[in-house]
């Protein structure tokens, strides 16, 4: 076969590395291969242009340097979702040396339909028979001499949750791609007409354009034409062939009543039917599965909601209350240590003042900011992939789309929401569990409203002025209210920005297992390791500039003369009527873009200037410090621990009130009524996200236009909701 | 008779798909074909979606896209 070098010439100074495509239905345990394959070599990015996740890795075997892509896991390669368009695009185009097709021996059927569809790109394929314990387990027999011989390709058996048989694939794809001529796989014969139209067309294709016949897979390319396959007509530069192909098909469908689609894919089916006929024999007493027992309970009418809600209640108590200690452990190490021994660095080289200051309040408050998220990060990825590897996300799913869908959101939409009301910033990036590109936005357009952990101190200060003897009821309704307005926003949205057809659901329950070990911890790291590094270089960037904000220009005495009170100055007007027009308030909104607790610490420097943290006693010297940090390390392993199992209520909600807020407490009083107290906080909780989430939206989504869509609505509700509090309360003389 | 009317336990074999493109090409690809035996396992605590078995694996769809799915019922 000379079409792979036609396609490639390779004039290389050194040999290409072998490329190896890694395909297989979601589900298969192929993330998993991968991550036994790969382990920390893997490289996690975006496939260009959409939100896909790509990850692949490059090493060296016996010599040999292989290049390793994962394509995203799909039930077959027709053109209408992302994923499949991707591992198409990404096989047709690239065509990789070989292509491992990842087949779960406890779902060959469907599996095998995949199979039967890679195999017409003519790219050697082999086959690993994943999850082969569990097949056997379950008493299934197959008969993998027979399978090869029935398909022409090399089948190893694999436990990739074991790393068993992956030597084996690895050999058997190296040799296979190291003599292509060899991979002459059975073909599938489509029926007498179908292949003759194929092949009149291909006919007519190649005298039109002979140069296609390097570019693509002949029989490939007809079938493709025959479905009605637009985008391999755009692709290939065919306009203009729709009349043919249609006079091809419309004969076809005469003959057999069905359109060519449906023809094919019976035909396809029919094959992984007989092949799994052959070579597959299953007990004849079917056990009952563990999934089904579990199911019994998990999707019951009256448990199922109630056990769901109790699983939610529970990941969410581990997300953030595993993650809370060590978050304020690095926030303590930043803010106490680490900035001291910055201080004193600086010092020795003799910078000024406002560079320590720059460095200590800009840069190192800054990063101290991206590193309280990464605890959460980590926590969340891992309860997330946990979730999913297990199964149980599709059931989480199963029992609340309904619920969701009133709303225009899939099922799956649920989990992320509640993850936001701890923070928003990894419920955004748990967004990823949703394939449809719509839910996915929608669902995280949506997040901002539910109330995270940042606005409390907020709510708190103003509570604790105002409303001491009612702050249950008032904490609770601002929670309620950004639910409310939730479900209104997204029921607006899916009349106008989402308008259309619904996405559909038809989702896949598979079978409970128990993910393994090292790829909860791979994309628990990979996930985290992003957050820090592409998220860390835009809050970075923010905190620098608010310090420059608040500190210029050069030798400012009064906050209110800093460019931040200029700026505070110029749109306090804007809140006139929202009832808190200060420039001092302004000014704190505009610094709580970096996280909105921030709120609270502006308002603390401005309203109460001078109040300068005098650090008691002597500096600890650096070993001090050192072993300061480790002790207060242990601790929060410690507290992480406790926390799991000692208390029923969830941490991170419970008000801990700062003793350094008592005169600010008392300053805002003065300043705002309890009626423009609550439109402030309502504005707080809707104003736009802060900017840890902006930049979670620009890494999720590959671009910053959902964060701009977020940012648009939420400040016009912001206002609006405000206004209407503050005038509304007005008129009816509430609490002026 | 449609899929959407059975109920959990009861099964049918599939004699006609109404659905067209891309949510009709979904179903086939999940193999949910003409002449496929399917089966309710479940109707979701809300009342949709519903779960089903079709060649030997369990999917979940909604009600609505089950109601394009026809069948015909052993008697």
């Amino acid at each position: 076969m000379t079409m792979r070098n036609s396609v490639r010439p390779l004039p290389a100074p050194e040999p290409a590395p072998l490329r190896i495509a890694v395909a297989g239905n979601p589900n298969s345990g192929k993330s998993t291969l991968i991550n036994s394959l790969a382990g920390t070599r893997l490289h996690v990015g975006n496939w260009p242009g959409v939100t896909v996740e790509k990850r692949e890795a490059s090493f060296e075997r016996r010599g040999e340097r292989i290049a390793l892509v994962d394509l995203p896991g799909t039930y077959s390669l027709s053109p209408y979702s992302q994923e499949e368009v991707v591992a198409r695009d990404y096989l047709v185009e690239e065509r990789p040396d070989v292509i491992i097709d990842v087949v779960d021996a406890t779902n060959l059927e469907r599996n095998l339909y995949l199979t039967v569809q890679l195999l017409e790109l003519e790219i050697p394929v082999v086959i690993a028979l994943n999850i082969h314990d569990e097949a056997e387990r379950m008493g299934y027999r197959i008969d993998v001499t027979a399978m090869e011989q029935a398909l022409g390709v090399r089948i190893v058996p694999t436990v990739a949750t074991k790393g068993a048989g992956l030597e084996a694939l690895l050999d058997a794809a190296t040799a296979a791609a190291g003599d292509p001529s060899r991979h002459r796989p059975r073909r599938l014969h489509y029926g007498g007409d179908i292949e003759a139209a194929a092949e009149a067309l291909m006919a007519e294709v190649l005298r039109g354009h002979p140069d296609l016949a390097g570019r693509y897979p002949g029989r490939w390319l007809a079938f493709k034409l025959l479905e009605g396959d637009r985008r391999v007509i755009d692709e290939a530069g065919l306009q203009g062939i729709e009349p043919l192909v249609a006079r091809a098909a419309e004969h076809l469908i005469s003959a057999h009543g069905e359109d060519v689609e449906s023809l094919m894919a019976d035909a396809r089916y029919a094959r992984a039917t007989g092949l799994t006929r052959e070579v597959l024999t299953k007990p004849d007493v079917r056990k009952i599965e563990l999934t089904e027992k579990i199911d019994r309970i998990a999707l019951n009418r009256f448990l199922g909601i109630p056990l769901f809600l109790a699983a939610m209640w529970l990941v969410f108590k581990l997300t953030f209350d595993v993650s809370a200690p060590f978050a304020d452990w690095l926030s303590t190490v930043t803010a106490g240590p680490f900035t001291r021994w910055t201080r004193v660095l600086v010092g020795l080289v003799r910078g000024p003042d406002w560079l320590i200051s720059l460095v200590t309040d800009g840069v190192i408050a800054g990063v101290g900011s991206v590193l309280v998220f990464v605890p959460v990060i980590f926590a969340m990825m891992f309860f997330i992939t946990f979730l999913e590897g297990s199964g149980y996300m599709a059931r989480a799913a199963f029992v609340m789309d309904r619920a969701m869908h009133s709303m225009g959101l899939h099922g799956k939409s649920f989990i992320p929401m509640i993850l936001g009301f701890g923070c928003n910033v990894p419920a955004i990036y748990a967004t990823r569990t949703l394939e449809n590109p719509r839910d996915k936005a929608l669902t995280a357009l949506l997040i901002p409203l539910m109330s995270c952990g940042a606005r409390l101190p907020v709510y708190i200060l103003f509570v604790a002025a105002f409303f001491p003897s009612r702050s249950g009821t008032v904490l609770w309704s601002l929670y309620v209210l950004g639910i409310v307005l939730a479900v209104l926003m997204g029921i607006l949205f899916k009349r106008t920005l989402f308008r259309g057809e619904s996405p559909m659901f038809i989702m896949e329950l598979p079978p409970y297992r128990m993910p393994s070990g090292k790829s909860l911890a791979i994309h628990t790291w990979e996930k985290g390791k992003h957050f820090l590094i592409k998220a860390g270089t835009y809050i970075l960037a923010v905190s620098v500039l608010v310090w420059f904000l608040l500190n210029l220009p050069w030798g400012v005495e009064q906050k209110k003369d800093s460019y931040m009170g200029t700026v505070g100055q110029a749109i306090a007007p804007v809140f006139k009527p929202l009832g808190f027009g200060t420039w001092e308030a302004a000014s704190s909104l505009v610094a709580g873009v970096i996280a909105k607790e921030i709120v609270v610490g502006t308002m603390g420097e401005i309203y109460v200037p001078g109040k300068v943290e005098a650090p008691a006693g002597p500096t600890p010297s650096l070993s001090e410090d050192l072993r300061e940090i480790g002790t207060s390390f242990a601790g929060a392993g410690k507290n992480a621990f406790t926390n799991v199992f000692s208390t029923a209520g969830i941490k991170s909600l419970q008000a801990e009130e700062d003793e350094g807020t008592t005169g600010l407490r008392s300053v805002v009083s003065k300043t705002f009524t309890p009626l423009s107290a609550y439109a402030f906080m309502a504005f707080v909780l809707l104003y736009m996200p802060c900017i840890v989430a902006a930049a979670a939206f620009k890494h999720e989504f590959g671009t910053w236009k959902w964060f701009g869509v977020a940012f648009i609505y939420q400040t016009i509700l912001a206002w609006s909701v405000a206004l209407l509090i503050y005038q509304g309360g007005t008129i009816l003389g509430i609490g002026g | 008779m449609n899929l959407a009317m059975l109920k959990p336990g009861q099964s049918g074999r599939i004699s006609h798909i109404g659905a067209l493109g891309p949510l009709k090409r979904r179903l086939m690809d999940m193999g949910v074909l003409v002449g496929e035996e399917v089966k309710v396992e479940k109707v979701a605590p809300l009342g949709d979606p519903i779960e089903i078995t079709v060649k030997s694996y369990n999917l979940s769809l909604r009600k609505r896209e089950a109601e394009g799915i026809l069948l015909e019922v052993p008697k």
